[in-house]
């Protein structure tokens, strides 16, 4: 900053510094979440959680549910926070699934090497997984920063190659011997009731919305989304930092490898096939703009429960399965829809 | 802000719609039935391995059908794809829903463990179908075909069609999957018991049609003297069909398992030349008996086996044709 | 004493065309000297030239009497030289503190900002200060610069500059696209810049724009300077002329 803008210019008939707004909009928390982008989309979660609720109190509505739901997106939450931030660069990361395969089979097989079952043997496994997710992520992002091939294109090859890297280390067949003190502590441990693995996933998701709202890291990677050019004209490595935001989604979905084989038991080499397309709807359900610079942890939260919520909700009152996905379809079009709207409104200044 | 609004309700009026959507949806026979609990619970919930798959279709057919005669409703469920993680979450939510019993396909010996002795736990008796898991002493009954002496009747339908012998290839969906990993053996014992025979081995088609038909194709331009292939499931041997035909291989023995319409399809067009068909109508009607009988403090067996019928196109108007399966009831 | 900021004798040639041709410009500290020509005349090429966005064939530059020679836009940036283009380079999705300080946040002191937290409130407030100080029409410093009208944006997009340029301040057609309303507020930010003794240098096609603010006017024409005007004793007639060569005058008769 200049020194000239701190001396007052007395003769100016302009408005004084207090009366040009500085807080966001409305003071208390309250207005300020009402003043958030996903906040009609909590609205509509809100709502499913009671027509369920009322269609039978005594099963949806039920603490042992309820844990089931958090529990089930567990995993999905913590490849959202980082697909939130990938989309946030009006990026994308088809790779999520197939990474988080590899960096378990990876850890999963050295960990059988060592034998033991302790959480020596888990912790070399949680490291590993998380260098094979960190690997994979950092090679999306050097290939979308530096060599500019599209990220859609990019990370549809690396969920390929890296689907194939876990089938070739192991010949098809999932490893299914992953540490005791994993599966009983994190896969279906709990804390105060709670499942240690929402526990971890909450950790997660809170520290990945401070790094998004309140560092400068976060800052960034909605600079990179909004406005490309003037990031890069401003002095922003626009490269490095997308280098680091994939290799981010990456680590985490080493870390969703590590809490998969805690729950699963097995390395699910041929499941997870939809889990990529599964978290991108949740975020963009969220709020979060496809065409990046815009989006929320919260929102990707809210997200990522509607089609959970919907699922168990459907399962319970017993509807068939083929109304689930079109449930979830619809559900993602008109959050689009109404996002693109809102914006439109936004811009109109209405 | 009036306009954030207006949106805000358009968002919830549709979240209403959907929610509309369940009480008309068409399987939803037993909605409000559910939360019943205690001796006049009536409710049987059906898992299947994968929604929209012939094979469990008709599985569900028998199921209905018992479960009616014996005064029960029936709710199915399915994940998109043959895949424990989508799999869990529906089993989650259905011992949420505290159904009397559980007839279920699981989708992962290992990964379905947990849920399901979950399920068991919360009191629903639990019925195996088709698949089953690592230890399956919570289940009540194991219900599944006799699946390598499938596998080695889907080898005797090859030496049948092609006596000299050869070699012969068998194309599977994923490891891991315990039904098919019997099939394969049963056929793989067979085969290299017989001196005339050259096993080929194993390909992986991950269940879909498309890899099944590149795996077949290129083993043919390796190995164009190929005289039979056994593909263990409905998309491999969809995709072995095409497979072949991309090839333009003739003079070559397909035996599939399973006899959903599009097999039948194939073995009328004589793209295939035998089907291994299951028998999960049975599976189910068994199923159902089992979970009742257990309900009830009848005498329950532990483990049933079901047997097969080979449909030729000799016998495809009359026993082989009853064999196929349906894609609705 | 020397000018703030002057060239001579600048040279470019892109193919078979003299973008520049040996040409000339200066401007002095607390002045608006405006920078006119036809299309193609040169102008952006020489303001390219000029703020390290752009090498030149021939020619010297200096800042307040020092020969300098910029590599990049943060060479210039770091004497205190900004250019305001004319797609204002905001991110339409940030408020326009954080457009303020993008690549130049402050960060909470301590453990905390090495760990990449940022003083939020301070930078909304020094932000919220440079608007005042200009006079702005920009009345939060909280809402997304996309929403905001269109002079509102080349306030935040002026402001912005002027924070970090103290020295020289570029505007490449900051009327253009803008109301009458919001052109007014634009010029009348221009000259409260002025007053603070900044060099500013205005791009403009505007006639009555120019001779409003500017103290003098240069014209391009052909990749050179061809005038300089008093911009108190010209007019838009005279100016056109010199723009498309119906008159001929001579260099420097300002």
């Amino acid at each position: 900053m200049s020194t000239s803008t701190g001396a007052g210019t007395g003769t100016s008939t302009a408005p004084t510094a207090s009366t040009i707004e500085t807080t966001a909009a409305h003071g208390n928390l309250t207005d300020r979440v009402k003043a958030m982008q996903s906040v009609w989309i909590l609205g509509v979660l809100v709502v499913i959680v009671a027509v369920f609720g009322v269609m039978s109190p005594s099963t949806f509505l039920t603490t042992g549910n309820l844990t089931n739901i958090a529990q089930n997106v567990s995993i999905w939450a913590v490849l959202a926070v980082g697909m939130t931030f990938v989309i946030i660069t009006s990026g994308i990361d088809l790779s999520v699934g197939s990474v988080l395969v590899v960096s378990s089979v990876v850890s999963a097989k050295v960990m059988e090497s060592m034998g033991d079952s302790g959480w020596t043997t888990a912790l070399v496994g949680l490291a590993l997984a998380v260098v094979v997710g960190i690997f994979w992520g950092a090679l999306n992002g050097f290939l979308v920063a530096r060599a500019k091939v599209p990220p859609l294109i990019v990370t549809l090859g690396t969920l390929s190659v890296a689907l194939g890297v876990a089938q070739i280390l192991t010949g098809g067949l999932d490893i299914r011997s992953a540490p005791q003190v994993l599966q009983d502590n994190i896969g279906y441990g709990r804390l105060a009731g709670i499942p240690a693995i929402t526990i971890i996933a909450l950790v997660v998701v809170v520290l990945g919305g401070i790094m998004l709202h309140r560092t400068r890291f976060g800052r960034y990677t909605y600079a990179i989304g909004s406005n490309e050019t003037s990031a890069r004209r401003v002095g922003i490595n626009v490269d490095r930092k997308l280098v680091q935001i994939y290799a981010l989604s990456g680590f985490l979905a080493g870390i969703a490898g590590i809490l998969s084989l805690a729950q699963y038991g097995t390395t699910t080499i041929a499941g997870q096939s939809l889990t990529n397309l599964n978290v991108i709807a949740a975020v963009v359900i969220g709020g979060t703009s496809i065409f990046g610079g815009q989006g929320s942890m919260f929102g990707s939260m809210v997200g990522l429960f509607i089609p959970a919520v919907l699922q168990s909700g459907f399962v319970i009152v017993g509807v068939s399965p083929y109304w689930q996905t079109v449930a979830v379809g619809s559900i993602l079009i008109t959050a689009v829809y109404v996002d693109q709207h809102r914006r439109a409104a936004a811009v109109r200044g209405g | 802000m009036r306009s954030n609004l207006r949106f805000t309700a358009a968002g919830l009026g549709a979240a209403l719609a959907l929610a509309a959507c369940s009480t008309g949806a068409p399987s939803s026979d037993s909605s409000g039935g559910s939360s019943g609990g205690g001796n006049d619970n009536k409710n049987i919930a059906f898992v299947q391995g994968v929604a929209g798959d012939e094979f469990y279709i008709t599985m569900q057919c028998g199921i209905e059908a018992k479960a009616k005669e014996l005064g029960y409703t029936v709710t199915t469920q399915g994940p998109q794809k043959f895949d424990p993680t989508l799999q869990k979450p529906i089993v989650d939510s259905v011992t949420a829903s505290k159904p009397a019993a559980l007839l279920v396909a699981p989708t992962d010996v290992q990964a379905m463990q947990a849920p399901l002795q979950q399920a068991a736990a919360a009191g629903i008796k639990v019925v195996l179908v088709d698949t089953t898991v690592n230890d399956p002493s919570f289940a009540v009954s194991e219900i599944s075909s006799d699946n390598v002496g499938g596998g080695k009747a889907a080898f005797d339908a090859i030496k049948q069609a092609k006596p000299s012998g050869g070699k012969v290839l068998v194309i599977s969906t994923d490891p891991g999957v315990s039904t098919v990993d019997a099939r394969v053996k049963g056929f793989e014992d067979a085969a290299k018991a017989d001196s005339a025979f050259n096993y080929l081995g194993v390909q992986y088609s991950h269940n879909d049609p498309a890899t099944a038909a590149n795996l077949v194709s290129s083993a043919l331009q390796k190995d164009p003297d190929i005289v039979g292939i056994f593909a263990t499931n409905l998309f491999s041997a969809e995709g072995s069909a095409t497979g072949v035909r991309q090839a333009g291989a003739k003079d070559l023995t397909i035996v599939g398992f399973d006899a959903g319409p599009n097999q039948i399809k194939a073995l009328e067009d004589g793209t295939v030349q035998a089907l291994v068909a299951q028998q999960p109508g049975t599976i189910g009607t068994d199923g159902v008996e089992q979970a009742v009988a257990a309900l009830t403090g009848g005498s329950v067996e532990k483990k049933i086996q079901t047997g097969f019928t080979i449909i030729t196109k000799d016998n495809l108007s009359g026993e082989g044709g009853q064999a196929a399966y349906k894609s609705t009831c | 004493m020397s000018p703030r900021f002057e060239a001579t004798g600048l040279s470019r040639r892109f193919g078979r065309v003299q973008a520049l041709d040996n040409a000339d410009f200066d401007v002095d500290a607390g002045e608006v000297v405006a920078l006119i020509g036809d299309n193609g005349a040169g102008k952006s090429t020489l303001v390219k030239a000029l703020t390290g966005n752009l090498d030149l064939d021939a020619g010297e530059v200096r800042f307040e009497g020092e020969p300098v020679h910029f590599a990049t836009p943060q060479d210039a940036s770091r004497l205190g030289i900004e250019v305001v283009h004319q797609d204002l380079a905001l991110a339409p999705h940030l408020d326009a503190a954080q457009n303020m300080f993008l690549g130049r946040e402050v960060m909470r002191p301590g453990v905390l900002g090495h760990l990449g937290f940022m003083d939020t409130p301070q930078m909304r407030r020094r932000s919220a200060q440079a608007f005042t100080e200009l006079g702005s029409a920009v009345r939060s410093v909280v809402v997304p610069v996309g929403s905001m009208s269109g002079g509102q944006k080349q306030t935040v997009a002026i402001a912005r500059a002027v924070a970090w340029a103290d020295k020289v301040l570029f505007l490449d057609e900051p009327t253009a696209a803008l109301g009458v309303v919001q052109t007014r507020n634009v010029l009348d930010t221009i000259k409260k810049v002025r007053d603070r003794g900044i060099a500013v240098v205005l791009i403009s096609h505007s006639m009555p724009h120019v001779l409003e603010v500017a103290d003098r006017v240069q014209v391009l024409r052909l990749g050179r300077r061809v005038a300089t005007y008093r911009g108190a004793d010209t007019s838009v007639e005279e100016l056109v002329g010199a723009m498309t060569g119906a008159l001929d005058p001579k260099e420097g008769a300002a």
